[in-house]
């Protein structure tokens, strides 16, 4: 069962930054797999803990693209990416300390983690560095 | 340790941020500036020429008192200031053990700054054309006719007005306004090459502040001319600029070689400084492309420009991939804070980030964390991150370390990521975190408090998590060698704000805030103090203390000729069968040796040698005229000169010479000349 899926309309047009949002959506997929079919919380866990760090560096490259191309909506976008981040370690410890609850809440935000930034901001960079279709 | 008392003195007065030991190298390019800028004004209204040199300054330093003489003045305690902040700039860099490893590039190419510097000072001094200037003119000029370079004596140009022509001032000008300054900018350029982000202008407050300070010193104490040349009367005392001519009096007792040798020696010592003890060598940080998507946060975080974003070269899906060049590389460890992938946040998978240092990597940093704080005890546990800068962990772990603290030795503050703290905070493995490291300018790698700062406040990736206690975390910035007591108060304060046992999270949005600084009273009359100290020391050493050039009942007799000595042999008649053999276009009638012999000279007073010697003919054949100059310091009075010249084979008496009884006033000056036309000595007494 997949969660996510890839769509034309999330590309950038920046090969990296494709290619990463592709392996994320894949990392979170597999989250969402591994919680619906009840494994270990501690796979879970860890696999949280690499999403973690893949959408840091995600962001870290994503940041760096918007910045180059002088985006204007660059500081409300970087603040959407320090929340999301927030909002993974909080998941992170919650999960730590409660892995029941923890499954049920990461169940109901995980996609809109990733579609609510894919169809706002990502949208709109998408727009600003220009057709590639 | 004096740098380090005039470092504290400062630093209550300035502050650690705006301490003017911290931007030494960018306060010297500051005054340079207000140099060119000076010396525009001046060279707007200089006259390039023998008489027209001292009447023009004069007219600026006089007629023109309020700009022109205020220009002349910030001109010259610019350039003393220049050489104040020169010079401890090269003392701190060595002191701070800064020089060394792959700093040797802006170590080294600092030394040809001095060596443009200096002359550059020199010909300003020389173009002015006062007393000061006349003694800096003949002094130079019998430096550098050491070298074996001119044929003829360089000296002797400024022996006398008729020798002396306007074209040597065009020539001075071109070498101080443009040839120097040339070279000079280049320089600088070279010399920060290597820089990640130098800092090229001071602080906004420094630079008003200095110029205010100088400004109130010209006017208070204009720069003045020293009286015109009179080749014919010695002055007794010079002021003479210390900061620039420090090595001139020398020239009294040592022969120009001596000097030579000094100046070659010190800088070939400095050359040589990176590499004369040898250095531990730490290995550069290394990049793991598996984990890099070349985000560039470590090329922009790196102090010494050691990595550069390059074309893939792996065949991922990503444009770039940092490269580190092991020659630059200091192994700071900033690089390895930067990194977005450094989360220790890994239970499964490796803890290996894209970029790493492999003698302590994150993943051992993990394991240090970890084992350390396993061993603390209470409900106000604080872990101290600790830099090597300045040997500070050293005294951290015997004089912090208790049941309840524990040090962890990282190689800069800024290795740390700011996910490391939210994870010994989250995972409950302290209360709180201090960092302490070297403070502002003092750090060894130059940017660990700034980037640590503004990675903490938010303000710099990668942000500290806004989920992070702030209040939990405490900086302390020490300087060096000032031993354990402000990490102490910053542990011991941090514990009493702690709420103890009380792991919730609360409202974290709060701005990081230092331990309150100390009220300062004294800062601003400490401020006002060291402006004026340094008023004082430019101003004071710009003509103080003054050199004795002469006694008082004393005078100068200097020797300066040139003459041909005789061939080696007579010519020769080549016989007719000599001819024959040689080709017709060869066949000259006398066969006459170029080579010349010696000139022989001696000089005495009163029956008393004073000069004796043998000079050599000039000219790669030995075929040139025997240059002599001599200048020597004789006592006032009446007395018998005599000078001999022998330019033959002669074993006794001489060909040429002169016995004449002349009176000396004090402070005269006569010049023994050679006229070639009348094959007669000349005592010449103007």
């Amino acid at each position: 069962m997949t969660l996510i899926k890839w769509q034309p309309s999330f590309s950038l047009g920046i090969p990296s930054v494709d290619h990463e949002h592709r392996e994320l959506i894949g990392a979170i997929n597999t989250v969402y797999d591994s919680m619906v079919s009840n494994v270990n919380p501690e796979i879970i866990e860890s696999c949280l803990e690499d999403i973690y760090a893949d959408v840091s560096s995600h962001f870290a490259l994503e940041e760096r693209h918007m910045r180059d191309a002088g985006y204007e909506e660059y500081e409300a976008h970087k603040e959407q990416h320090e929340d999301l981040l927030d909002q993974i370690r909080s998941m992170m410890d919650l999960f730590e300390e409660d892995p029941e609850s923890g499954r049920i809440i990461l169940q109901q935000e995980l996609s809109d983690w990733f579609s609510i930034h894919f169809a706002t901001f990502d949208a709109r960079l998408h727009h600003k560095l220009g057709d590639h279709h | 340790m004096f740098f380090e008392l005039l470092r504290r003195f400062l630093d209550r007065g300035f502050g650690s941020e705006l301490n003017p030991l911290n931007h030494l190298g960018a306060l010297t390019i500051y005054f340079f500036w207000i140099v060119t800028i000076s010396g525009i004004w001046l060279f707007l209204f200089f006259k390039t020429s023998v008489s027209g040199a001292y009447e023009s300054v004069e007219y600026l330093t006089h007629e023109q008192w309020y700009l022109g003489g205020v220009m002349r003045s910030l001109h010259r305690y610019a350039s003393d200031a220049a050489i104040i902040t020169l010079a401890l700039h090269m003392i701190r860099e060595f002191v701070y053990d800064r020089y060394r490893g792959n700093r040797w590039f802006s170590w080294v190419t600092g030394i040809p700054l001095l060596w443009m510097v200096f002359p550059l000072g020199i010909t300003g001094y020389w173009l002015v054309w006062d007393q000061l200037a006349w003694y800096v003119a003949l002094t130079s000029a019998e430096l550098l006719d050491w070298f074996p370079v001119f044929s003829d004596s360089m000296a002797r140009n400024f022996l006398s007005l008729d020798a002396l022509s306007n074209r040597f001032f065009t020539l001075m000008a071109f070498v101080h306004l443009i040839g120097l300054p040339l070279f000079l900018v280049f320089g600088i350029w070279l010399h920060v090459l290597r820089i990640n982000g130098p800092r090229i202008n001071p602080p906004r407050v420094l630079m008003a502040g200095s110029l205010a300070a100088m400004t109130v010193l010209s006017f208070s104490w204009p720069a003045l001319s020293q009286g015109e040349v009179d080749m014919a009367q010695v002055p007794q005392s010079l002021g003479l600029d210390w900061y620039y001519l420090l090595v001139y009096p020398l020239m009294k007792t040592w022969s120009p070689a001596w000097v030579w040798g000094l100046l070659f020696g010190v800088s070939l010592l400095l050359f040589a400084a990176p590499w004369l003890p040898p250095q531990r060598s730490k290995s550069a940080a290394a990049v793991d492309l598996d984990n890099c998507n070349g985000c560039s946060r470590c090329a922009d975080d790196c102090p010494f420009g050691a990595i550069t974003m390059m074309e893939r070269s792996d065949g991922k899906a990503y444009e770039k991939e940092a490269v580190v060049d092991p020659s630059l590389c200091m192994s700071c460890a900033m690089c390895v804070g930067s990194c977005p992938t450094a989360t220790p946040f890994r239970r499964h998978s490796a803890l290996s980030p894209g970029i790493d240092m492999p003698d302590l990597s994150a993943a051992t940093l993990r394991e240090t964390i970890l084992k350390v704080s396993r061993k603390l005890t209470g409900n106000c546990r604080i872990l101290v991150f600790g830099c090597e800068g300045h040997d500070k962990t050293a005294k951290l772990k015997s004089g912090l370390n208790d049941n309840e603290t524990a040090t962890v030795d990282i190689i800069c503050v800024a290795q740390l990521p700011p996910s490391f703290i939210d994870f010994v905070l989250s995972r409950d493995l302290a209360e709180g975190v201090v960092l302490a490291g070297c403070a502002g300018g003092e750090c060894l790698y130059r940017f660990g408090e700034q980037w640590t700062g503004l990675r903490i406040e938010r303000q710099r990736d990668p942000r500290l998590r806004k989920r992070v206690d702030a209040d939990r975390i405490a900086l302390a910035w020490q300087e060096p060698w000032s031993g354990l007591s402000d990490t102490t108060t910053v542990v011991a304060a941090l514990r009493n704000s702690l709420p103890a046992g009380d792991i919730a999270e609360q409202g974290a949005d709060e701005k990081i805030s230092l331990p309150p600084a100390r009220e300062n009273a004294w800062k601003l009359p400490l401020t006002i103090a060291a402006y004026t100290l340094f008023m004082v020391i430019v101003g004071w050493l710009s003509v103080w203390p003054r050199y004795q050039l002469i006694e008082q009942n004393q005078a100068m007799v200097s020797l300066s000729f040139s003459h041909a000595g005789h061939h080696i042999r007579e010519c020769r008649k080549l016989t007719q069968e000599e001819l024959n053999k040689l080709p017709p276009n060869m066949r000259k009638a006398d066969d006459c040796p170029r080579e010349r012999l010696p000139v022989r000279i001696a000089f005495s007073s009163d029956g008393n040698t004073l000069y004796e010697a043998s000079r050599p003919p000039t000219g790669l054949w030995n075929d040139g005229e025997s240059n002599v100059y001599h200048r020597m310091v004789i006592p006032a009075g009446k007395q018998k000169l005599f000078i001999g010249m022998i330019d033959s084979r002669r074993e006794e008496g001489f060909d040429y010479s002169l016995e004449q009884e002349v009176d000396f006033l004090p402070g005269q000056h006569v010049v023994v000349e050679f006229d070639s036309i009348q094959q007669s000595f000349i005592f010449k007494v103007e």
